[in-house]
């Protein structure tokens, strides 16, 4: 799952604003190293891999509608440093198009960076057992392994985000239990409006309990105790706001055949310019830049 | 992807909030993004929805590139909210959330010239990100156009047929391979062009102020009402929740005014 599609506002502050802070410290940390590298050079290549990445986020494959996210790709490409920089990037555009959340754009970044890592040195690793000439084989395992990871890591975000207290799970005028909307006239056209300050809720309690005065004090004891029973299973029920179990179960099941989509499609592409230019794929696009500037050739500019 | 038609509509448009200065835009979006993160009221949340309907619409905003941006999220939250939210109610919030923040980002996209909505970032991220953006924004025009010409041709050549999903698969495959090639020596174009041209590790971009000051009040004004609103109805909720349907009338009126406004000047 090359990023979380959880829109802004559903995850808690602190967590976001987490992301948001170790999403910009690793940026920052793979921004020097880059420029230390002399991958400063590579401006341009970071971004067309980051419009690849987009186009490819942005293209249905037909008939079958999913996207493919080219993260492995990326990554293999990129390296470690500068696949930190593309998947801020990459989150940032789709966060400006509406695809990702702004708050969530730093957990975007890492989910996508993790992605773009992981799959850069597990394909190494792969390749490394397997041999050179099976890489698009390399490739398309290294994806599925990568996706189950990052899957699991998102799952883990949701999980994290939905073991908040829900509390202020308020949802207007419109009654949870019923989906019906409360009648604003319900009191009369004077009595309700701005002027009013609106139901007291504990007064409305209070009486109600008040009208319970024929049962006898036993009874009214152990109905009380029914009722705090009862509210310590709605307050238990409401904890979480977030079905993690569910979410899981969806993501799972239909995950894997994404994760094969993916994996083909990284395979096939792999495959593909690991024949035509196999020093990209193998020594990553770092390892090429050998020409000189038209005009240049003495490397004085 | 309507890269093309975002642009155009950034680039050329010309409307009062086409004047308004970017850092304001950005401030009254992020504002609005406080408000749809503060509140869990559905009526609430209704009402930031409506309120920037209101905005696009006055923008003379295209509706229909606006809705498709601003739903695509929607679905996606649906999915989410679907599989993750514990009630019907919840869900219906999440799914408005999405679609409120996104609708923001959209208008402030379709409004805002991509440089100037990459300058405020330029200057807090490290300078290899600042420049890889512009890049990348760049590139996706020159990619998007020629995955499009790559993929006209495989349909020619029968390479993509709804009937043969394994063919298609293939064909879109070699066709993102190519386009993987192009997109390199187009890097490495690009950057010796940039070079010739004195690039020394840093693209500026200087932001323009505004046209009109009590427009950019006005704006940022209407985005912190918004989000007093929310606040208000979030602390006060127990007290508040049974006047929310209050909430979306300014909203709708603002809507009404600005759908007969853009009649009238049609």
């Amino acid at each position: 799952m090359s990023h979380i599609h959880i829109p802004d506002g559903v995850l808690p502050v602190w967590l976001w604003v987490a992301g948001w802070a170790v999403a910009l410290a690793m940026v920052g940390a793979a921004g020097v190293l880059a420029s230390r590298s002399g991958a400063r050079r590579k401006v341009p290549l970071v971004g067309v891999v980051a419009a690849l990445m987009i186009v490819g986020m942005s293209s249905e494959i037909v008939p079958i509608a999913y996207h493919i996210n080219l993260s492995v790709i990326g990554g293999i490409l990129l390296g470690p440093a500068l696949s930190v920089v593309t998947a801020f990037i990459v989150g940032l555009i789709l966060a400006m198009l509406g695809h990702g959340g702004v708050t969530v754009l730093g957990l975007n970044t890492m989910v996508i960076g993790a992605e773009m890592v992981i799959g850069w040195a597990l394909f190494h690793a792969v390749l490394r057992a397997i041999g050179r000439p099976r890489a698009a084989l390399g490739a398309g395992l290294a994806t599925v392994v990568t996706l189950a990871i990052t899957t699991t890591f998102v799952v883990g975000i949701v999980w994290i985000g939905g073991a908040v207290d829900a509390a202020a799970h308020e949802t207007g005028a419109l009654d949870p239990a019923t989906l019906r909307f409360e009648d604003p006239f319900e009191h009369g056209v004077f009595e309700i409006g701005l002027f009013g300050g609106g139901h007291d809720h504990d007064h409305d309690h209070d009486h109600d309990h008040d009208d319970g005065h024929d049962h006898d004090n036993d009874y009214e004891a152990h109905h009380y105790d029914d009722e705090d029973h009862h509210d310590d299973e709605v307050a238990a029920d409401s904890e979480r706001y977030l079905s993690v179990g569910r979410f899981a179960a969806v993501v799972y099941t239909l995950g894997p055949i994404g994760w094969l989509i993916e994996a083909l499609v990284t395979a096939g592409i792999i495959g593909y310019v690991a024949g035509v230019r196999p020093r990209m794929v193998f020594e990553g696009a770092l390892a090429e830049d050998k020409s000189p500037i038209p005009g240049d050739e003495s490397g004085g500019h | 992807m309507h890269i093309g038609r975002i642009d155009s509509s950034a680039t050329l448009g010309d409307s009062w909030l086409h004047r308004v200065s970017p850092k304001s835009k950005l401030l009254a979006f992020a504002t609005v993004l406080a408000a749809v993160i503060v509140s869990w009221n559905v009526l609430v949340v209704g009402s930031l929805t409506i309120a920037l309907v209101a905005v696009a619409v006055s923008a003379r905003l295209d509706s229909r590139l606006a809705a498709s941006l601003a739903i695509y999220p929607a679905m996606f939250a649906l999915i989410f909210a679907f599989s993750a939210a514990t009630s019907l109610l919840g869900g219906v919030v999440i799914v408005l959330k999405a679609t409120t923040a996104a609708l923001g980002a959209v208008i402030v996209v379709l409004t805002t010239p991509y440089p100037y909505i990459f300058a405020p970032l330029q200057r807090i991220v490290p300078g290899i990100v600042g420049d890889a953006l512009l890049m990348t924004y760049r590139s996706l025009f020159l990619l998007l156009e020629k995955f499009g010409n790559l993929l006209t041709a495989a349909r020619l050549r029968s390479g993509i047929r709804a009937g043969h999903p394994v063919r298609a698969a293939r064909a879109t495959t070699r066709a993102l391979g190519g386009l993987l090639l192009y997109a390199f020596d187009l890097s490495q174009r690009s950057y010796d062009i940039m070079r010739m041209r004195g690039y020394e590790g840093r693209l500026r971009v200087t932001l323009p102020r505004s046209a009109s000051l009590p427009t950019d009040a006005a704006l940022l004004t209407g985005a912190l009402t918004l989000l007093a609103v929310s606040i208000t109805w979030r602390v006060e909720w127990q007290t508040l929740n049974p006047f929310s349907w209050v909430v979306p009338v300014v909203p709708v009126l603002g809507l009404a005014l600005a759908l007969i406004a853009r009649r009238r000047s049609a």
